[in-house]
């Protein structure tokens, strides 16, 4: 292996990639590999897979991996601007502050996009009040890098009924179905319906020189501790360090992108872990920072490549609703990765439901199967949640519940956006996120049409006892997608085709931000295979002196 | 001897009694007696790093209702008052006045002007069930259940007997197929997947 270097901050580099997550990992080894000069800032501590524990109270209570939320991000919401943003618990645009981003933490269900999903508009016609569009390119433009995903990144599955075309076969079997997975295949069967295996970044045998799952459990909201979750810190970082031109440089927060006079980006400024302000200078700037991050960065360096004003707008948290489950027997969800099999029967929108929108359902543990966190949660919202009669339903259901979740599309709307606060900050002096969201009501009607599904699905499966809240306006994200969309036309998209700023000929945007529709809930998948291909474009304008 | 040290020594010394009492009507006498010296033995030796006694005695009281001692331990066994005084010393620091004042308020509303401590058991239950939409109810909750489920080196859950209560092992680092009862009977339906 190559030594790993440590660039000079004043000299220039070709990359400065902001940002290490599902985009910035590949786009950082890709270029790094192909022999560019590559300087990854990623405001996250460099963790490792033996770093990542079991430790509840110190991933959700504390939050080692997301974050100390608002007290240190300063981050607000409103649902619309007639309201003043306020500061919750939790930061209302929330992802990992890591070495590898929030592909450390993902949930890793992988779902392609279908041909329909880029150009839902031409087929569906204009929805009032949104920004909904068609993508400039197609499917079988972004197929090759789906299919490099699956090779390079790793991810095991197997065709689902109405899979769109691929070019090559997955290159790992799925994993081991589950018992929510075979309680979804038992309602599924009895519904007419297809229980479709899920397909994971997560390893079902040795690929690439890593280690398959041995189904610990603690996938979502965790890092993978033997690394065999295929997050950009365990199948990119290693190969862009190990090329000998990328430097990894952790807990360096980015504050300011430098414009010349000449329209050009010359440096990007940061603070280090000691809070002092450095800068590094590059022939390039490649911003993968997140759907909220990339937004407040360019916004906050002085309205950075944003002549459209598109820059923070349309932003995309994708709508969810569950349904929760208890079973005579133990399904011990504790176990493996969360599902194993997804209802894809409603992922088309249908003009006869009445509302656009669809989705996916899968049968998971959910979020509340680690012991605190069920332990908190494990009643429906109204009962009594302490005592001995709840200390008996712990010790009973903690083995014995499921989930049926739905992951949904969200329309893109100027009034869902990212926007600088005007009076609070972050730790580090920057203005604060303002996250502004309200569901389109179509959104809601579909995750509450999908809701209605799951509970069918669940019924059938054979559950003893099922609740529900109903599907509502969302007040955080997980998913932040659509803030510096793709598109051909300058004066309403933020990049082009080819991820770069419409304004700024060396500045490219790659990750949540650039989608120009929500996908239907799971977009990871999409946002790496954006990245491989951004990486390709890169390339080949660099190589052609054309940047 | 430090103030906290001290502090931890009364709290034992007070609350023995009442754990002791409840300990012993629902686990093997003998077993309970050992066990309750030993852990005793063993945390003297350390003092609290923030709570006082009589507010130790009092937070263990409430968290000793959110989660009882039944047929199986609760959150006295699992020394779960260990978490709130370390994770209040620390990382939970923050909260510490609010519960200080919570507890303050909901002494206060007791007519008798009894400690919530010295109530019955159902007198507890019916004032906890009156504050159980307070904020100050909403973090002992928290605390409680974080102490009893938490990983032990935050002073809690002693010995796994938080997630003993489970009846399985949730935090091994691999697991074998199957893994329960539907994916079983799967496989024997569909032995190819």
């Amino acid at each position: 292996m190559a030594d790993t270097p440590v660039f000079n901050t004043r000299e220039e580099v070709d990359f400065v990639v902001i940002g290490s997550g599902a985009a910035g990992g590949i786009l950082a080894k890709e270029l790094s590999t192909a022999g560019f000069s590559t300087v990854v800032l990623e405001q996250g501590k460099y963790r490792k897979a033996a770093e990542f524990t079991h430790d509840e109270i110190k991933n959700f209570l504390n939050g080692e991996l997301l974050g100390k939320g608002p007290r240190e991000s300063g981050m607000t919401f409103r649902a619309d601007e007639s309201q003043e943003a306020k500061a919750g618990q939790r930061d209302p645009a929330m992802y990992a502050r890591t070495v590898g981003g929030s592909s450390v933490v993902f949930s890793a269900h992988f779902w392609r996009m279908r041909p329909v999903d880029f150009n839902e508009r031409s087929l569906l016609g204009a929805i009032e009040g949104t920004n909904f569009v068609d993508w400039p390119i197609a499917y079988d433009e972004l197929e090759p890098y789906y299919s490099k995903v699956e090779w390079d990144m790793g991810v095991s599955g197997a065709p689902g009924h109405s899979d769109p075309p691929r070019s090559r076969p997955f290159p790992m079997p799925p994993l081991t179905i589950n018992s929510s997975g075979a309680i979804m295949a038992k309602g599924a069967k009895a519904l007419g319906l297809h229980a479709d295996v899920q397909a994971h970044a997560i390893l079902s045998q040795v690929h690439n020189g890593r280690a398959p799952c041995t189904n610990c459990g603690f996938c979502s909201f965790y890092g993978c501790e033997i690394g065999a979750k295929s997050s950009s810190l365990a199948a990119m970082i290693p190969l862009a360090e190990a090329s000998g031109h990328c430097e990894i440089r952790p807990e360096s927060t980015v504050f300011r992108i430098v414009k010349n006079a000449a329209g050009r980006v010359t440096e990007v400024l940061y603070y280090d872990k000691d809070g002092n302000e450095q800068g590094q200078k590059a022939r390039a700037v490649v911003l993968s920072a997140n759907g909220a991050e990339s937004p407040r960065l360019l916004l906050d360096s002085d309205n950075l490549a944003n002549s459209s004003g598109y820059v923070g707008r349309n932003l995309m948290f994708n709508s969810h609703a569950s349904v929760e489950g208890v079973f005579e027997h133990q399904l011990n969800e504790y176990k493996g990765v969360q599902a194993t099999r997804v209802v894809m029967d409603f992922y088309d929108s249908d003009p006869a439901r009445g509302f656009y929108g669809g989705g996916g359902i899968d049968a998971r543990g959910g979020l509340f199967l680690t012991p605190l966190m069920y332990a908190l949660a494990a009643s429906p919202p109204a009962e009594k949640n302490w005592g001995a009669a709840y200390k008996d339903l712990i010790a009973h259901s903690f083995s014995r519940q499921m989930g049926m979740f739905v992951s949904a599309t969200s329309l893109p709307m100027d009034r869902n956006n990212i926007t600088l606060s005007p009076n609070k900050t972050d730790k580090w002096g920057r203005p604060s996120i303002v996250v502004t969201y309200k569901d389109h009501p179509d959104d809601i009607a579909n995750a509450s049409f999908l809701q209605g599904r799951a509970q069918e699905l669940l019924d059938a499966g054979g559950a003893a006892r099922t609740w529900s809240t109903p599907a509502g306006p969302s007040d955080f994200g997980v998913h932040l997608l659509g803030t510096c969309r793709m598109g051909d036309d300058p004066s309403t998209s933020v990049i082009d085709r080819n991820h770069r700023a419409h304004d700024v000929p060396n500045l490219f945007i790659c990750d949540g931000s650039s989608l120009v529709t929500s996908t239907r809930g799971q977009p990871t998948m999409t946002i790496m295979a954006l990245a491989f291909r951004a990486a390709d474009r890169i390339k080949a304008a660099a190589s052609a002196g054309e940047i | 001897m430090n103030p906290h040290e001290l502090s931890r020594r009364l709290f034992l010394r007070q609350s023995a009694g009442v754990a002791g009492a409840t300990w012993a009507k629902t686990i093997l006498p003998a077993l309970a007696a050992i066990s309750q010296a030993a852990c005793t033995a063993k945390e003297e030796q350390a003092p609290f790093l923030v709570l006082q006694a009589d507010e130790a005695i009092e937070f263990e009281a409430i968290a000793a209702r959110i989660i009882p001692t039944t047929d199986t331990p609760g959150a006295r066994e699992a020394g779960v008052i260990y978490f709130f005084d370390q994770s209040l010393g620390s990382f939970n620091a923050p909260m510490l006045p609010m519960l200080q004042n919570g507890l303050s308020e909901l002494q206060a509303s007791i007519e008798s002007g009894s400690k919530f401590s010295e109530l019955s058991e159902s007198e507890q239950d019916a004032l906890l069930e009156a504050n159980q939409n307070t904020g100050f109810f909403g973090l002992v909750r928290m605390l409680t259940f974080a102490g009893f489920f938490g990983m032990s080196e935050y002073g809690g859950n002693k010995d796994g007997i938080g997630v003993k209560l489970l009846g399985v092992e949730p935090h091994a680092h691999a697991y074998s197929y199957p893994f329960g009862y539907y994916d079983a009977e799967y496989m024997k339906e569909n032995p190819n997947g």
